[in-house]
């Protein structure tokens, strides 16, 4: 715990270039180091790799004896960070961007500790531009992150307990929703800030003040939060205005692999070769996209290709091919055979037969495969009287055929009502076909 | 209840019910529990009862579709068109563009072929839409007759389920097989065409992609595009994944794959799912490029709104892990985290033939906790469906138990070991052999006799490294007397192997095996056995050890068996042990003997 006060305390007081000098603590200078040579974004390669660390040993019977390490650790990460992004204190403008980065790392993955993060950037990042009230608001920072800290370590712990398990997530959100919105306000911010002048986008107040309702000191740490902005802005434009190539800077950093000094600070053990023969190597730019990546606990909002708008669904659907082209049979034939599609149980068989049609669907209906008929109304099959009404006889020996005829086909359920009307259409065409003989024996035809 | 059931699809019942049966680890698959004879104890059991099974469908299936005449009784009330026989053989003879149709629905590529030929020279016309899918089977089977013997579908099913079970070299050259002759009829018919649509081009480039002639298809696509047409978004998905083809530097191909979405997207084409699987699938294929611009692509995906599926995730992880690269698994067990994090508890159907490779590639890290989570998204919903055919089931069973055997306690092995064996999975040796180091790492080697039973029944008692390392382990170390008793009995057991008693093939004896099970013997006091044991070693021409020897010596001692020691002293000066006079002389010391003894 002293260590990393002493840590934070460090970039307060002194200037920004010198911070490495100072910082060279025996324990830590390893870390140190790499941060000397690999500038901002192995700054951030190492605070992941501790807090891979940290999140590794949390096996229960460690944990106890880990804890005070743990956020030791944790803590000196934020310094690391820091660190990181002083030692470009000379582009001022990009070290805003980083810290706004790095901000957003501290509320999503610091989870339970977004209080000391924040406030220990803060007040880092303030010393390399204004210099006047450097010591002041050093001292103050202190208090505050020393107060943040007890509040911290106790609730540290407590959620420690609680959620053993869940490492990958981040701890605890002390207010979730405000803080998804700092984030992606914060990268909104980071997109457009360059475009806005002195007066700050309502965007940014919001998430500003979004930011500060989870510190404790409320009101403070969002007018500090907006000053900050403020000077953001305002160095933004200065750089803007005063040096375009600096903007290029900014660009080129997104692609951080366009270093000139990379190859000298590429470790040894990390030239390799692809399975296929062709070298390559371990970029930086690689580990930045991941650590992107795990800042935004989200795979997903990285950086797109940018080649397609999404549209909305109405806008164009394309009309789906009439009929399936033999392709899409293969296709689905592929989809098929690259699945397991074995019942494991009955009741899966049962369902495999349904779907080929050698089941009786459930729930059981005894009309399953009259699907045709369901539509018909009772009365068509029972009340055939009046199919008789034209073409034959309304009285004599003929109609009383027929009425037997309906009679016997208003009883039958196995035929259609179109079997039915079909049936006496027959016997209509054959009475009339034997009209003359019918007349003969002199039946009384109308 | 049934107002509620009615809206739902005709299976929902039967899948209400499938949900509350669980799978009973002790049982057989259901596909074997109509004949207890046929339950499989081994995979190599389990792959022919099953591929026997499938046959035997095919082949009913094959005679009733060929001899119809004999199946023409129609008993289901309602009919049930799927038991009635299908219609394979050609029924229309005139020349007349129906019976080109009906060619075609039945995949005869050669007739289809001969009989638009004959439409053409009479002077018929063909309409479009017959035409369309006259090129796209032409194009499919790349001017061949699909792999069928006079059967229907379900005859090249079979044939490439027992491909599949073969394994990759099989594949690889039935690929090789099909390859796109210059000049066949797909590219005879078209070029006769009077005028060409974007469905032609789209089967032409569609099938020189499949069949490999990737260089022709991209100068089809080129053709198209001078012929002021747009493309659909199979060509450009064809397209994509033949990118790497055709370019040999790996900035290269990305540039072509960059190009073609571009132009996508001013012919204003929508990609879909199956356009960014293959780019991510091209992708594994351009090396350190493939890392940041598969995530690019990821979120591409995300911003049209196109989610991913598991084989996006395949190929995104490939790109960052390479077989062996230590370095690099840091980097993608990070990753892997994210995509599990991702996945986790969501139910996935298949989008994407290359939807089941995922599941053995995550287990292929040391991280238990994450085995643990992938598992645990197998076992959710439809998921194992997933996994693929028995093939791919059993490499990811098997790296999932082998990571248990290396990482975790005895007990919550042996706790998967009875969930997994062998309802789930059939191990191999070297699974067998893990499970024996972890019995070691934990001291649990109590448990050696039931191991070997299972090693019994799972057809892996002729395997002699096996049986090599389980005598190892046994004789390593004194154990108490009952442990020591119960592994006199399984050595027994286990010579009872090696003599071939149980009309298997028998092993060969060696060295060491026959010392560990002498030293066993003797260990239980089974004096007997075990003097059996050493007079095997002279029928065998195997020279004991020394310490084996000496343990014979020192239980003569205990018994008080004079004559015993002497024969063993005689027995070890016929082998020529260098130890032999000091053996004698030990005796000597011990023993009381007789003159004639001496």
């Amino acid at each position: 715990m002293y260590r990393c006060v002493f840590r934070a305390v460090c970039p307060v007081r002194q200037p920004a270039a010198h911070v490495f000098e100072t910082c060279v603590l025996p324990a830590r200078c390893v870390q140190v180091f790499r941060v000397a040579d690999g500038g901002g974004a192995k700054a951030l390669s190492t605070t992941s790799t501790s807090f891979c660390e940290k999140s590794d040993g949390v096996t229960p019977p460690e944990r106890d004896g880990k804890r005070s390490e743990d956020k030791d650790s944790h803590l000196s990460e934020t310094a690391n960070s820091v660190e990181g992004k002083t030692d470009d204190g000379s582009k001022v403008i990009r070290m805003a961007e980083q810290r706004e980065d790095s901000a957003v790392l501290k509320t999503s993955e610091g989870g339970a500790a977004p209080q000391g993060g924040v406030t220990v950037e803060q007040e880092v990042g303030k010393p390399t531009q204004v210099k006047g009230d450097v010591a002041k608001s050093g001292k103050e920072s202190l208090l505050g992150l020393l107060g943040a800290m007890k509040v911290e370590v106790t609730n540290k712990k407590k959620l420690k307990n609680l959620k053993a398990k869940q490492r990958y997530e981040p701890a605890v959100k002390p207010n979730p929703a405000a803080l998804e919105s700092t984030i992606s306000m914060f990268q909104k911010a980071t997109a457009e800030s360059s475009a806005h002048s002195e007066t700050l986008d309502p965007d940014l107040v919001a998430a500003a003040s979004a930011a500060a309702s989870t510190l404790p000191n409320q009101s403070q740490a969002e007018s500090e939060l907006l000053r900050q902005l403020r000077r953001h802005e305002a160095v933004t434009e200065a750089q803007r205005k005063g040096d375009m190539s600096n903007l290029g800077v900014i660009i080129a950093d997104m692609k951080v692999g366009r270093r000139p000094n990379r190859q000298n600070a590429r470790p040894a053990n990390q030239i390799r070769f692809d399975d296929d023969g062709q070298g390559y190597t371990h970029d930086r730019s690689i580990t930045a996209e991941l650590d992107g990546v795990r800042r935004r606990r989200n795979l997903f909002s990285g950086k797109r290709l940018g080649i397609f708008s999404p549209t909305t669904d109405e806008d164009k659907t394309p009309p789906p091919p009439a009929k399936p082209t033999i392709w899409d049979v293969d296709f689905a034939n592929h989809l098929v055979l690259s699945t397991n599609q074995m019942p494991r149980n009955g009741f899966e068989e049962m369902i495999q037969w349904t779907r080929e049609g050698k089941l009786w669907q459930y729930p059981v209906n005894n009309e399953a495969g009259l699907e045709e008929e369901a539509s018909v109304p009772f009365h068509e099959h029972v009340f055939l009287e009046k199919h008789l009404e034209e073409g034959f006889p309304s009285q004599g020996p003929v109609r009383h055929f027929m009425e037997l005829v309906v009679s016997g086909l208003s009883k039958n359920p196995y035929v259609t009502v179109q079997q039915k009307k079909e049936h006496i259409a027959w016997f209509r065409d054959y009475f009339q076909q034997k009209t003359d003989i019918l007349q003969e024996a002199d039946v009384y035809l109308n | 209840l049934m107002m509620f059931l009615s809206n739902r699809s005709k299976e929902a019942v039967l899948e209400a019910l499938a949900s509350t049966v669980n799978r009973d680890p002790t049982a057989y698959k259901y596909q074997f529990q109509d004949d207890p004879y046929l339950a499989p104890r081994t995979s190599a059991e389990f792959k022919l009862f099953s591929l026997s099974q499938e046959s035997g469908r095919s082949a009913a299936k094959y005679f009733i579709n060929s001899n119809p005449k004999f199946f023409t009784k129609d008993f289901a009330e309602p009919h049930i068109p799927c038991l009635m026989p299908e219609k394979v053989s050609l029924l229309l003879e005139e020349v007349s563009e129906e019976a080109l149709k009906e060619r075609i629905s039945l995949r005869k590529v050669k007739a289809a072929v001969d009989m638009y030929d004959q439409l053409l020279q009479a002077g018929t016309g063909v309409s479009m839409e017959t035409t369309h899918d006259l090129l796209d089977l032409i194009c499919l089977y790349s001017d061949r007759e699909p792999v069928q013997e006079g059967g229907p579908e379900t005859e090249d099913v079979s044939a490439e389920e027992a491909n599949r079970s073969k394994g990759r070299i099989r594949r690889a050259s039935d690929f090789l097989k099909t390859i796109w002759r210059e000049n066949n009829n797909a590219e005879r018919i078209f070029n006769l065409l009077p005028e060409r649509d974007t469905h032609c081009y789209s089967a032409l480039i569609r099938g020189m992609i499949r069949h490999g002639a990737y260089v022709k298809a991209f100068d089809m696509y080129t053709d198209m595009l001078n012929n002021r047409m747009t493309a659909d978004v199979r060509i450009f998905n064809a397209l994509i994944s033949g990118a790497p083809e055709v370019r040999e530097k790996y900035n290269e191909r990305w540039d072509l794959i960059a190009e073609l979405l571009n132009q996508m997207n001013q012919q204003k084409v929508q990609p879909n799912l199956l356009t960014f699987n293959s780019v991510l699938k091209a992708l594994r294929r351009c090396g350190s490029l493939a890392r940041t611009q598969a995530l690019h692509t990821l979120s591409e995906m995300k911003a049209l709104g196109i989610a991913p599926s598991l084989a996006s995730f395949d190929h995104t992880l490939a790109a960052f892990y390479k077989a062996g690269k230590h370095s690099d698994i840091t980097l993608h067990t990070d990753l892997l985290q994210e995509v599990m994090s991702e996945l986790a508890g969501s139910s996935f159907t298949c989008q994407d033939p290359d939807d089941g490779k995922l599941w053995s590639v995550c287990l292929d890290n040391k991280d238990i906790e994450l085995a643990y989570r992938v598992q645990s998204l197998v076992e959710a919903g439809e998921n194992w469906r997933l996994l693929g055919d028995s093939h791919q089931q059993t490499i990811y069973y098997g790296r999932f138990f082998s990571l248990l055997c290396m990482m975790e306690h005895i007990d919550v092995v042996l706790k998967w070991y009875r969930k997994l064996i062998p309802s789930l999975y059939y191990p191999n040796v070297q699974g067998m052999r893990d499970l024996l180091q972890a019995l070691d790492t934990d001291s649990r080697l109590d448990l050696l006799p039931t191991i070997w039973k299972d090693i019994q029944l799972l057809g892996h008692a002729n395997k002699s490294e096996l049986i090599e390392e389980l005598l190892a382990l046994m004789a390593r170390e004194t154990h108490s007397p009952e442990v020591q008793e119960s592994f006199a009995v399984c050595a027994l057991d286990v010579k009872s192997v090696f003599n071939g008693d149980r009309g298997t093939l028998s092993l060969e004896w060696s060295t060491s095996a026959l010392c560990h099970i002498t030293s066993l013997l003797l260990r239980a006091k089974r004096t007997q056995e075990a003097w059996e044991m050493l007079q095997l070693f002279k029928a065998k021409n195997r020279v004991p050890s020394e310490e084996l020897m000496n343990e014979f010596l020192l239980e003569c001692h205990a018994a008080g068996a004079p004559d015993r020691a002497v024969e063993l002293v005689q027995l070890s000066a016929a082998f020529c042990l260098p130890a032999t006079p000091r053996l004698a002389q030990q005796t000597l010391k011990d023993f009381d003997l007789t003159d004639e003894q001496r």
